[in-house]
């Protein structure tokens, strides 16, 4: 937003605006990762035993081990439901067709084949777009905000969980161009989230275990290793958990929670790989580490063929993704626009989802029958469109030279291409690391076949994969070795890694990546690595939010409960000053429970034996505290004074007025923070900066630019 | 000591063309064995020096391939260089004649298969010589001959090579790829029923097929539709029985090939058009749809906020000027 237009706005009346990528949301707010070291947190740390830490780190441990169970477990589930449902929709079909093949009736054939799809389709859609609709998509743009420290409402949560898994089984089994890899992570992310907290709000069911870590510091380290584990189900690759938990949440991190996320990832590899073995009726196999497996690549002189061929081989490859990566993002990013602005009602999208579900790969999978063939032959097109996305992307790696006519795999690639541009965004939960896989596989090989000097089609495949989902995810380190790990083999890693070098640095140059864009799309406030950078003569004067809301350090209630009643100004943290210089800075949430305690200080001299208020009161609330309208607080105990500071944070961060952006971006950044609060040389509150006042600045064209706040 | 040395020696068989390490195992506790079996042959049985040589050079006349037997255990004793090995290292008597008859039925079985290669025939041919084969495979990996001699320790065991052994599991590769044991019962040295039964079917096809081929094809295509599909039917429920092998498999494809290409009796093309208009009306679908929500959807407006800052914002302004 140009700053002249923001001043023009300031003026006039609030004015409505179509949705654009330019908007920060009011409804999302910051985790609180800092930790209030208020006298209550004093207290119980000095009451804790030795052995109570011990207990801590062990409970750690085993929640870790949990988490990786479940995942894998979740994974398996999956993956057994979408195999069969498929094969039951499968089956019913092919009957159709060969009852119908001679007699001439196809079209019926395609007629139920499409009604099948979209009745799987609109089952998955209804539940996401009715009932949980941050169920929809991969979750893995979630997930990172969720790591970057944004509350995103109700992202982890049970109920999205189940309506995920349920979501992707219907997905996946009706057809659409989606892989079920993706949603692997949220659901790993939810696991984590509902198993460290040893109980279930939607169910209402407390174990009163795992009480310590009702905080969203404790949490988010676990839903790291949840993301982690559901990566490593989804690949079969435990490394390349880790390192895409270290890559997006990196801001916070410590070697212990590595090696504690590495345990989570490795017992979710296992679980998957053993009771799918299991459920393969080969038990003690252990060949199927995660949902999606490459099959074996054996290391030969062809790797050597690859590296030792830069020049066609690398330049080709670059300009493959050149038109197709940025191609690939830029339609899904102005198809996510409309959609926004022009599909957003739930009957809508059910109806988009399944408008598209028949259009789905369904148009060439009827290939192989005898359609366009004589009697007795499918061509090798067909048996890869026949089969889930999953075994396409295995052929189009091995299978030996020569079995695909270059014409039809190019026209598949772009079929494809553009159905799963397509389908990424639809209000289905479904992840796109197996369709630009399989895009990327299928040019790939066009290539290979076409250059048919080395002739290693499959490689090239792989190759090509790699760099359509570089260039369509921009992940580097995690991407690289989660692609090595599901090759399964070592060799493979230097090819990859340039490829995907090629492939993020070309898509750079043109548009962000597609979780980047669809997390600006939500109008989240994310916190990138770094500040933008021409922002240094940005000062925190300049950026922060005043005049600030604070209370006394000895409040009346009435006061409290009207700055916090008033929904014009959702402040959520506030600064105590005594009598004007910073004392403390406390939190709505604090204050909430303190009104619902009626933590008053008439009352606890007229009753002295009063239960004095504990953390665990703070923990039991959390995460979903009570809203202010439904604590009650008479006339009587409107008069009343709360003194705060036993429960105020009495440090809170804070940085004089000329502190640069940067600088206190940094600090944002690598602390959590939520609040950070500006003070003048008297220590006097004059500011408060808080995540969506760093947010909205960004480098555009016109150099650096503002976001502008909104509605959502 | 011979336990040690048998360590050393594995490298040898990780040269092998068994590169699974379930097989490399069995290969290992096999040569232990091997190894003291011999052991215990050298200590009991006194052999008979008397025919040696001539049976060696028996052996190399009857299978060439033999004359490169390197018994591995050489070093452990203290050997002139001798043209012939003690007795208790020759292959028996016994044993180069089974490997004489091996080699015969190898290379008859060989012959039959290349005969049969195209149109494949390799199961109905040649399933009798390949029992033959195994017959004399299994006697000697199996059985005990006169005197109690074992021929499948010096015969199949001896070498890291293990030539015999190599070469036979290669014949039954092929035969496991073709699935032959689908179509062949191996005990009763026949055909299956289903086979012989789809054999008379294509057989009526193929003359049907000869019948009519001089004429014009389309009488061809009416008058042979019956037992075509008749093929074909029982083709596909063979399919699902799990009774296929190579040579219905190929006979099947010919047939085929020769119902739709050469004679042009595939079902006539007319319902492309039927399916065409499906799939293009639900082609048609969506774009109706984009744009019927795109005229009468009410686009989704935000509210902007305008957030407090400090009241005074000279650098606002001087954003633009800074940059210009």
């Amino acid at each position: 937003m140009h700053p002249s237009l923001l001043q023009d706005s300031v003026r006039g009346c609030p004015k409505e605006i179509p949705h654009n990528e330019k908007l920060l949301s009011l409804k999302y707010e910051s985790l609180d990762y800092d930790n209030s070291e208020n006298q209550l947190f004093l207290e119980e740390e000095r009451r804790m035993s030795f052995l109570g830490f011990k207990c801590l780190e062990i409970s750690r441990w085993v929640i870790c081990g949990l988490i990786g169970f479940l995942t894998g477990l979740i994974a398996c589930c999956i993956d057994i439901a979408v195999e069969n449902l498929a094969g039951v929709k499968y089956y019913v079909v092919k009957q159709n067709i060969e009852k119908f093949t001679e007699v001439g009736g196809l079209s019926i054939s395609l007629i139920l084949w499409a009604v099948l799809n979209s009745a799987f389709v609109m089952v998955g859609a209804v539940i996401v777009a009715f009932f949980e609709p941050g169920a929809a998509g991969s979750g893995i743009p979630q997930i990172k905000c969720y790591l970057n420290g944004v509350k995103i409402p109700r992202v982890v949560r049970l109920k999205t969980l189940v309506v995920k898994v349920c979501g992707v089984i219907c997905s996946v089994a009706g057809g659409l161009a989606v892989g079920k890899e993706g949603p692997m992570i949220h659901s790993g992310a939810v696991v984590a989230a509902g198993v460290s907290q040893g109980r279930s709000t939607s169910l209402k069911k407390d174990f009163k275990i795992f009480e310590y870590f009702r905080r969203d510091t404790e949490k988010r380290d676990f839903v790291s290793a949840g993301a982690a584990a559901g990566v490593s189900a989804a690949f079969g690759a435990p490394v390349g958990g880790v390192l895409f938990s270290l890559e997006e949440g990196a801001s916070f991190w410590n070697q212990m929670l590595t090696w504690r996320i590495f345990f989570a990832s490795m017992i979710s590899t296992f679980t998957l790989n053993f009771f799918l073995s299991i459920y393969n009726n080969k038990p003690g196999d252990l060949s199927s580490p995660g949902l999606i497996n490459f099959g074996r690549f054996e290391s030969d002189v062809s790797v050597c063929l690859l590296l030792s061929s830069p020049k066609p081989c690398v330049i080709s490859l670059s300009t493959v993704c050149l038109v197709l990566n940025p191609v690939f993002n830029i339609l899904n990013y102005w198809l996510t626009l409309f959609r926004i602005r022009y599909v957003h009602r739930p009957c809508l999208q059910v109806m988009e989802a399944m408008l598209v579900a028949p259009l789905g790969p369904d148009q060439s999978e009827d290939y192989p029958l005898q359609l366009f063939c004589a009697d007795g032959e499918y061509n090798s097109m067909a048996t890869a469109f026949f089969n889930t996305p999953e075994r396409s992307v295995r052929s189009l790696f091995h299978n030996p030279p020569g079995s695909y006519n270059p014409l039809t795999l190019s026209l598949f690639t772009l079929t494809y291409f553009f159905l799963a541009c397509w389908t990424y965004g639809l209000t289905v939960s479904a992840g796109v690391f197996i369709p630009s896989l399989l895009i990327g596989a299928a040019w790939g090989r066009l290539f290979g076949i076409l250059l048919a000097v080395w002739a290693v089609p499959g490689k090239y495949a792989l190759m090509g994969a790699a760099a359509q989902l570089g260039g369509i995810v921009r992940m580097t380190l995690s991407l690289t070795v989660i692609m090595v790990e599901a090759t399964g083999n070592v060799t493979y890693g230097l090819p990859i890694m340039l490829v995907l070098l090629t492939a993020k640095i070309v898509g750079d140059y043109f548009v962000e990546g597609l979780y980047d864009i669809h997390i600006k799309l939500q109008s989240v406030p994310f916190l990138h690595l770094e500040a933008p950078a021409t922002s240094h003569w940005l000062t925190a004067r300049e950026v922060m939010g005043a005049p600030v809301t604070c209370f006394n350090r000895i409040e009346k209630v009435g006061t409290i409960v009207d700055v916090l009643s008033n929904t014009s100004t959702n402040h959520n943290g506030f600064p105590v000053v005594m009598p004007v210089a910073i004392c403390g800075l406390i939190l709505r949430s604090q204050l909430i429970v303190l009104l619902k305690h009626k933590v008053f200080v008439e009352l606890a001299r007229s009753r002295l034996t009063q239960r004095k208020l504990q953390l665990k009161d703070f923990r039991d609330a959390y995460p979903r505290f009570p809203p202010i309208q439904s604590i009650h607080v008479s006339q009587d105990e409107r008069e009343c004074m709360m003194d705060l500071t036993e429960f105020m944070n009495p440090t809170p961060y804070t940085v004089p007025q000329e502190t640069s952006l940067p600088r206190v971006f940094k600090l944002f950044r690598a602390l959590g923070l939520r609040h950070l609060v500006v003070v003048d040389s008297e220590n006097r509150v004059v500011g408060l900066v808080t995540r969506k006042d760093l947010a909205r600045y960004h480098l555009g064209k016109h150099g650096l630019e503002e976001m502008q706040l909104a509605q959502t | 000591m011979s336990f040690g040395r048998c360590f050393l020696k594995l490298p040898y068989f990780t040269n092998m063309f068994i590169v699974q390490v379930g097989a490399l195992l069995i290969a290992l506790t096999y040569y232990t064995n091997a190894q003291t079996s011999v052991v215990a042959v050298n200590t009991t049985i006194p052999g008979s020096e008397q025919s040696a040589s001539g049976l060696r050079q028996l052996a190399v006349a009857v299978v060439p391939q033999s004359s490169v037997f390197h018994p591995s255990l050489r070093s452990q004793f203290s050997l002139n260089l001798l043209s012939a090995f003690p007795e208790d290292l020759e292959v028996s008597n016994y044993c180069v004649e089974l490997l004489a008859i091996f080699g015969q039925r190898y290379s008859t079985y060989v012959n039959c298969l290349v005969s049969a290669a195209r149109p494949v025939k390799v199961c109905q041919n040649c399933y009798g010589t390949y029992g033959n084969l195994m017959e004399i495979y299994k006697n000697i990996s199996d059985q005990m001959g006169p005197g109690n001699v074992s021929c499948r320790d010096s015969l199949l065991r001896s070498d890291r090579l293990m030539l015999v052994f190599l070469l036979y599991s290669n014949l039954e590769d092929i035969w496991t790829a073709s699935e032959c044991n689908r179509c062949v019962s191996l005990r009763h040295y026949s055909l299956t029923n289903d086979t012989l039964y789809f054999m008379e079917t294509l057989n009526q096809s193929l003359s049907c097929f000869e019948k009519y081929q001089k004429g014009n094809h389309s009488e061809l295509c009416t008058e042979c539709k019956a037992t075509y599909r008749g093929l074909n039917e029982l083709y596909s429920r063979m399919e699902k029985n799990h009774t296929l092998c190579i040579d219905i498999e190929d006979s099947m494809n010919m047939t085929r090939i020769l119902w739709s290409k050469d004679f042009n009796c595939s079902f006539p093309r007319a319902e492309t058009v039927p399916v065409i208009a499906v799939s293009s009306f639900m082609l048609f679908l969506p774009i109706i749809f984009y744009l019927s929500s795109f005229l009468h959807s009410e686009q989704k407006k935000r509210k902007l906020i305008h957030p407090k800052r400090a009241k005074s914002n000279p650098s606002f302004i001087n954003i633009q000027d800074k940059f210009s």
